[in-house]
């Protein structure tokens, strides 16, 4: 192609107006609830959104079923369980004695080697954590992880900020944490949050005490994990911190560790015993014999929750239930439909703050199966990288890696706000390296795999049905006729139809005319959406 | 620019190096300009976005202002510690950073401009509201209101033809890491792109144009699929042109090796390789210095990040002066918010309002613009006042820099702001063709009680405007707009409550800034 043909190429379908905000027709159908049986349509559609996508086998299975059925499957059990890290992760191999063993020490005034040796093993066991969560997002045949993952993304502590390292045990906890609240009540959670070693020391907590106030969590607590802004004063935040006073951390071997290491504990003297007034409410002063760790958790800090939760209930409903829409559902901010977004926020506020009604409502609705959503969603790297492995039924050693060449590091976004997301995962930075990672999964389909693969497909040996199952299969919206012959010509290299039977019966030619269809389907801008 | 002229302005501006905050705004309105820097078509603005809300009382310091170390106790930058640069200008000494070109010397050289009091009405204490602010340059007090775009982007996606449909030959702005600011954003579509490693990029952006043509943009889908489809191609035709840049340019310094230094040494090879790209964007983090923010030996998170900025612009700026480019190039900082004047218990500082910003480079007119701050008047939250609207900095990139007109601030920022006046007006030779002429203005009672007349000869037939600004640059109001014919004007001014203002007379968009003060 010549430059002036490159130039008159690049040229967009439509104009959007000038100062105008994009902004798409709201989708017709509400939160009322979908009671049609799922279509396999349907169920590929659930579970890119609400998991990391599906295989085909798993798919067709669920056909037929009602939404409730298998939305009820995919949440999963309201508690269910912790699992166990790898052992490697958890504990150390001490070079000298050839045994594994806590590695708590102190990086902080060691000498230089000692301090590189440490912050090496953080950053190695933060990779470690960060595979073996990938790993099981991978494994996890309900939406437990994805749910976690949201939450995670919310209550966002990064492992490297500062000039310093959150240690991967304190992740690996509030991961836990955050696993087991995923579908409970969001107060408590909010409660578990505040006091959770992983918060407490990434904003400031533990600095913050009577007389120094630190105002970093307080303001956070309301700008971005409840009310979001402007449903306080700078005076409330400033409330807030002081009624956070006192709460430490316990990180190294030579702090403090009065409920064990890795676990926040109470220093009472650092607590302000005055009396706080925050948003209109007065929290009591207290007395030295009941500044105790058990009656300022819940007369204070609880308290402080339950009073962002009882003043400003509307607002609270509003935010969570709208980040939960953006992020499973559309993220475009201005394409939030008020009104039902006031309906989603109510059945969460009427349940007392309960995310399992709210969810189960969400993803049952007819708004949520609406063919008006449908292709709407950036995948971010992480569904990115994890779903294609499940779809294409192929493992990548390193995960990790590839979600950070995509600009998004494990258990580390770029500041407390978590990732901005949409439009953001995708620039001229990350696509080419999305591009790269579907190109080398796609090469490292074995033939044996590509034959399977193929075979999960219905009618695979009708050349035209076939293409038309693995584009349903991998892309969110019907494609066009003329695409679907364009994907045709690129699995038979060009060739007639009924080369795609002499092709079947050689492993190695119909694997390699799979790889083809999928390399052209991994090219197209829709296979960024679901 | 010829290289001779180059250096007889910055004697000048070497010369000219002044504290202006007490001096009347006459001293530095853009009419007094002595040289007047030629407007050409390849001029490149840097912004360097220093996230978490830059300590500007710790970088430049008050050491003469007793209440600065009372407030802060444990981290205040000692007064024989402090790099004295002026009279009362004192930089926190990590500026002058151990590159062999830094932001002390670049003062010293007139290439430095300290704007002291930075800030916005009401301000916002939230990071990333106010970077949202502070980006879309619009300062919206309605927290619901969401900002979508830069001002940037909105400004380029403007101005250059056909927009998005055609895309220019080369980026029209290159943001280094990251994902793509809002600040490079506009309602047409993405006016900038984003790389880390041009020869990566070259390599993985080849043949990545999509087989398909754009969808129709009435469904969620097809507007996804739109944006997606534009960065692909973007990735494959810029992939190129950035690489042969890269290829072509060189730099002609070390730099030290850190993440921003690095940076600014690939945006110099960028501008030495000839890439046409107007707007560069940057970025350092870690400003958010809540905990530990400088020890007693004034170590510390912040003093590093203060050495690597000035480390990082200092360095830049000596390839660029090596290279011959050092006249197409402006930069400057932004940071969402400065901190508290009081330290907080942790050695640190919490979010604030008000803070210091730099603007740098052979077009800026060097200096220390404003006060010091006062600590002892502070906001209602206990912070910093402002003394500068954060956009007046981007109406002097607009106007004078880039060389648009009042119209295109106006329309950028949906709002009347005036230009500092901290960069040298580029005149272009289609102002004479427009009539974009200045007008000595005589301003007579002044100061004025109930009224006083504006006076000036108006040697061409066109549009003329009257405004009245509040000294920080926002607009108040009109007093007079109308076509004219050449001979001499009158235009009475009246009903102004007492206080300083600053009276614009613009002549078909060309503007001349008279002070005026007001006592009853």
């Amino acid at each position: 192609m010549n430059r002036r043909n490159l130039f008159s190429s690049l040229v967009r379908a439509s104009k959007r107006g000038g100062g105008e905000l994009h902004s798409a027709p709201m989708v017709q159908a509400g939160l009322e609830p979908n009671t049609t049986p799922l279509t396999l349509d349907d169920v590929l559609h659930l579970y890119r959104r609400l998991g990391f996508a599906v295989s085909m086998p798993v798919a067709l299975s669920h056909v037929g079923k009602q939404a409730g059925v298998l939305v009820d499957e995919l949440l999963g059990p309201d508690d269910p369980g912790s699992p166990t890290p790898d052992i490697k992760f958890a504990q150390w191999l001490d070079p000298a004695t050839q045994t594994l063993v806590d590695y708590t020490e102190n990086p902080e005034g060691a000498d230089l080697e000692t301090r590189f040796a440490i912050e090496g093993w953080w950053s190695s066991n933060h990779r470690l954590l960060s595979n073996w969560w990938l790993n099981r997002m991978m494994g996890d045949a309900t939406a437990i992880e994805r749910i976690t993952m949201f939450w995670m993304s919310h209550w966002a502590t990064e492992f490297s900020f500062d000039e310093t390292y959150m240690v991967p045990q304190m992740h690996y906890r509030q991961y836990r944490m955050l696993r087991s609240n995923r579908l409970g009540n969001f107060p408590r959670m909010a409660l578990d949050v505040t006091v959770d070693n992983a918060m407490v020391f990434y904003l400031g907590g533990t600095y913050n005490e009577v007389g120094r106030p630190n105002e970093n969590y307080g303001r956070e607590l309301l700008e971005l994990f409840t009310t979001g802004i402007g449903w306080y004063t700078e005076g409330d935040v400033q409330q807030a911190a002081r009624v956070l006073t006192g709460w430490k951390t316990s990180r190294f071997n030579d702090q403090p560790a009065p409920k064990g290491i890795y676990n926040t504990w109470f220093d009472a003297n650092k607590h302000d015993t005055g009396a706080k007034e925050f948003l209109g409410v007065t929290i009591a002063a207290r007395t030295p014999d009941n500044n105790t760790e058990f009656q300022v958790l819940n007369e204070e800090v609880f308290e402080l929750i339950n009073i962002i939760h009882r003043i400003r209930p509307d607002a609270v409903a509003r935010f969570i239930a709208r980040k939960a829409y953006l992020y499973f559902v559309y993220s475009s901010p201005n394409d939030v439909d008020p009104k039902l977004l006031n309906e989603l926020a109510n059945e969460f506020k009427t349940s007392g703050f309960e995310i399992k009604p709210m969810l189960k409502k969400l993803f049952t609705s007819q708004h949520f199966f609406d063919p008006a959503i449908r292709g709407a969603q950036i995948k971010t790297p992480v569904e990115f990288v994890v779903g294609l492995q499940r779809q294409f039924g192929v493992a990548e050693l390193d995960p990790q890696f590839w979600v950070l060449e995509m600009d998004q590091v494990m258990l580390d976004p770029p500041n407390v706000a978590g990732w901005p997301g949409y439009h953001a995962w995708i620039s001229t930075n990350t696509y080419p390296r999305r591009r790269e990672f579907a190109r080398k999964l796609i090469d490292s389909m074995t033939d044996v795999r590509a034959n399977v693969f193929i075979r999960e497909f219905s009618k695979y040996e009708d050349v035209a049905a076939f293409v038309l199952g693995v584009t349903k299969f991998l892309l969110p919206v019907a494609v066009s006729p003329a695409r679907l012959d364009f994907y045709k010509s690129a699995l038979l290299e060009g060739q007639p139809d009924y080369t795609w039977a002499e092709k079947l019966l050689v492993p190695s030619a119909s694997a390699r005319a799979m790889r083809e269809l999928l390399k052209a389907i991994a090219k197209a801008p829709d296979f960024q959406l679901c | 620019m010829k290289r001779r002229t180059f250096l007889s302005t910055t004697a000048a501006a070497a010369v000219g190096t002044q504290v202006l905050g007490g001096i009347p705004l006459k001293a530095f309105s853009p009419g007094d300009l002595g040289e007047r820097v030629q407007a050409d078509d390849d001029r490149i603005l840097i912004v360097i976005q220093m996230f978490g809300g830059n300590d500007g009382l710790n970088t430049i310091v008050p050491v003469d202002d007793p209440e600065y170390y009372k407030i802060r106790p444990s981290i205040a930058v000692p007064k024989i510690k402090a790099v004295n640069v002026l009279s009362n200008v004192y930089m926190h000494p990590s500026l002058d950073s151990k590159a062999p070109y830094n932001l002390k010397r670049m003062f010293e050289d007139g290439r430095l401009a300290i704007i002291n009091g930075i800030g916005y009405e009401n301000p916002n204490l939230s990071h990333f509201r106010s970077t949202d602010i502070w980006l879309s340059g619009f300062n919206s007090s309605d927290p619901e209101k969401r900002l979508a775009d830069g001002w940037l982007g909105r400004y380029w996606s403007n101005k250059i033809n056909g927009f998005p449909e055609v895309l220019p030959p080369d980026p029209i702005a290159v943001q280094i890491g990251g994902s793509l600011s809002m600040l490079l954003r506009s309602p047409k579509g993405d006016t900038g792109i984003a790389l880390t490693d041009p020869q990566k990029f070259f390599e993985l952006g080849q043949g990545l144009s999509p087989d398909m043509d754009p969808m129709p943009e009435d469904t969620r889908f097809g507007h996804e699929f739109n944006f997606v489809r534009l960065v692909a191609e973007q990735s494959d035709r810029y992939s190129t042109v950035v690489k042969d840049a890269f290829d072509k340019g060189s730099n002609q310094v070390t730099y030290y090796a850190n993440n921003f230094v690095k940076q600014m040494k690939l945006v110099a090879r960028l501008i030495s390789g000839g890439l046409k790209t107007k707007v560069y964007l940057v970025y350092m983090g870690g400003f958010d210095t809540h905990v530990q923010q400088q020890d007693e030996n004034l170590n510390g998170l912040h003093p590093y990040l203060l050495e690597m900025l000035s480390t990082g612009i200092g360095t830049f700026m000596q390839d660029a002066l090596i290279q011959g480019f050092a006249d197409r190039v402006v930069g400057m900082t932004v940071s969402e918010f400065g901190r508290r004047p009081y330290e907080n218990g942790s050695r640190g500082t919490d979010h604030g309002a008000a803070s210091v910003q730099f603007v740098f480079g052979n077009g800026v007119r060097a200096g220390v613009y404003g006060e010091m701050p006062d600590l002892k008047n502070f906001d209602s939250n206990g912070d910093l006042r402002y003394q500068w609207d954060y956009r007046r900095v981007y109406a002097d990139v607009l106007e004078n820099w880039f060389g648009g007109s009042p119209e295109d601030t106006e329309s950028v920022l949906e709002d009347r702001v005036l230009p500092l006046g901290v960069l040298q007006r580029s005149t272009s030779v289609d102002d004479s063709y427009a009539g974009r002429v200045q007008v000595d203005v005589r301003v007579a009672p002044n100061p004025m009680t109930d009224q006083t007349t504006l006076e000036w000869y108006q040697p061409v037939p066109g549009i003329v405007k009257v405004d009245i600004y509040g000294t920080e640059g926002r607009f108040l109001q009109n007093i007079y707009t109308d076509r004219v014919m050449p001979g001499t004007m009158r235009v009475p001014v009246r009903g102004l409550s007492s206080g300083s203002y600053i009276c614009t007379v613009s002549v078909n968009g060309a503007r001349t800034i008279v002070p005026l003060t007001v006592v009853r």
